[in-house]
């Protein structure tokens, strides 16, 4: 811009971003009134930000929220099972601790058959 | 933040994901603008905004409370995009097909009610070339004119999203804001 000041620059912005006072705006209005060169640059100015502001919103289908669900880790409500992918070996054995525990107060029989179904089930979790 | 957010986040951290579909389905559409308006390209921007909640939920016990839920939401889809933007500018070779605005179809722009098709190409036209003026942009200048201008941001929340003071927000509002004139009186007097 060759128009002598920069002072008519950045009231320019000051009224494009709303921060202009009053007699800031009568300011650049009255020269704006004279001056050829600025009202067309604060013209331009005005456009390129209402051609920005009128751009659409694009919106995503409703898939995109399940597609996101999807791809989450594993509810962290079942942290001890994705615990026990990551490490089948203690699982096992920590799992073999407890009926092996249980033998002594005698109730062997009922989590022999709670913790076969464990293992089995965390065997077919591993392929 | 209201209180429904409050309390939707305090069960994400407990890792209820259907909580966290809610959160997804309030901010999708804006984290997709942002990120499609940096990277110019729908299914790029859609896998970048699938990546940013995929973080928010996995990283949910590194949010500030304090803070809005949205600023830090938007700060990691903009570091995201960002990050993309570089990969792709190491990888793609000088000479290569930048992609353009061939991510704007019809499809993204919604039909207004009672809208005329030829008023609807027009807008189209007017769409793809804001996007190819915008994507024209310097990166610290583009992300701070489209929060501003496009997600209608106040300067104080882009302030937090980009890690800069509020006074140097404005001076890149300032200054994308008269490259974006520039270009499109350069551009061929199309405004
Ligand atoms: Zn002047």
């Amino acid at each position: 811009m060759s128009c002598e000041s920069e002072q008519y620059m950045s009231l320019m912005n000051k009224v494009l971003d709303q921060e202009a006072t009053k007699q800031e705006e009568e300011a650049l209005f009255a020269h704006l009134a004279v001056c050829d060169e600025c009202r067309v640059h604060f013209n331009e100015l005005k456009t390129a930000t209402e051609l920005l502001r009128r751009l659409t919103h694009p919106h995503l289908p409703a898939s995109f929220t399940k597609n996101v669900l999807d791809q989450l880790p594993p509810d962290k409500r079942h942290a001890i099972r994705r615990w026990g992918s990551r490490h089948p070996v203690l699982t096992t054995v920590a799992l073999c601790a407890v009926p092996m525990s249980l033998v002594m107060i005698g109730t062997r029989r009922q989590w022999k058959e709670k913790s076969g179904y464990a293992l089995v089930k965390m065997s077919g979790d591993q392929t | 933040m209201d209180l429904k957010e409050k309390r939707l986040i305090k069960k994400v951290r407990k890792g209820d994901q259907q909580a966290f579909a809610e959160l997804v389905e309030q901010y999708k559409n804006s984290v997709f603008g942002i990120c499609l308006r940096m990277v110019g390209n729908t299914q790029e921007a859609e896998d970048l905004s699938q990546e940013a909640f995929i973080r928010a939920y996995k990283h949910i016990d590194q949010y500030d409370h304090e803070r809005k839920f949205s600023t830090w939401l938007f700060r990691i889809a903009t570091n995201l995009s960002i990050d993309f933007l570089r990969r792709r500018k190491n990888n793609v070779s000088l000479d290569a097909v930048v992609p353009g605005t061939e991510g704007l179809s019809l499809n993204t722009i919604l039909p207004d009610e009672g809208e005329k098709p030829d008023d609807r190409i027009v807008r189209k036209e007017t769409e793809e070339m804001v996007q190819m003026e915008i994507k024209k942009l310097p990166e610290k200048y583009r992300l701070a004119i489209i929060l501003k201008y496009i997600e209608d941001l106040s300067l104080k929340e882009i302030s937090e999203i980009m890690d800069i003071p509020v006074g140097t927000v404005k001076t890149r509002i300032h200054r994308g804001r008269e490259m974006l004139r520039k270009n499109m009186i350069e551009g061929g007097k199309t405004v």
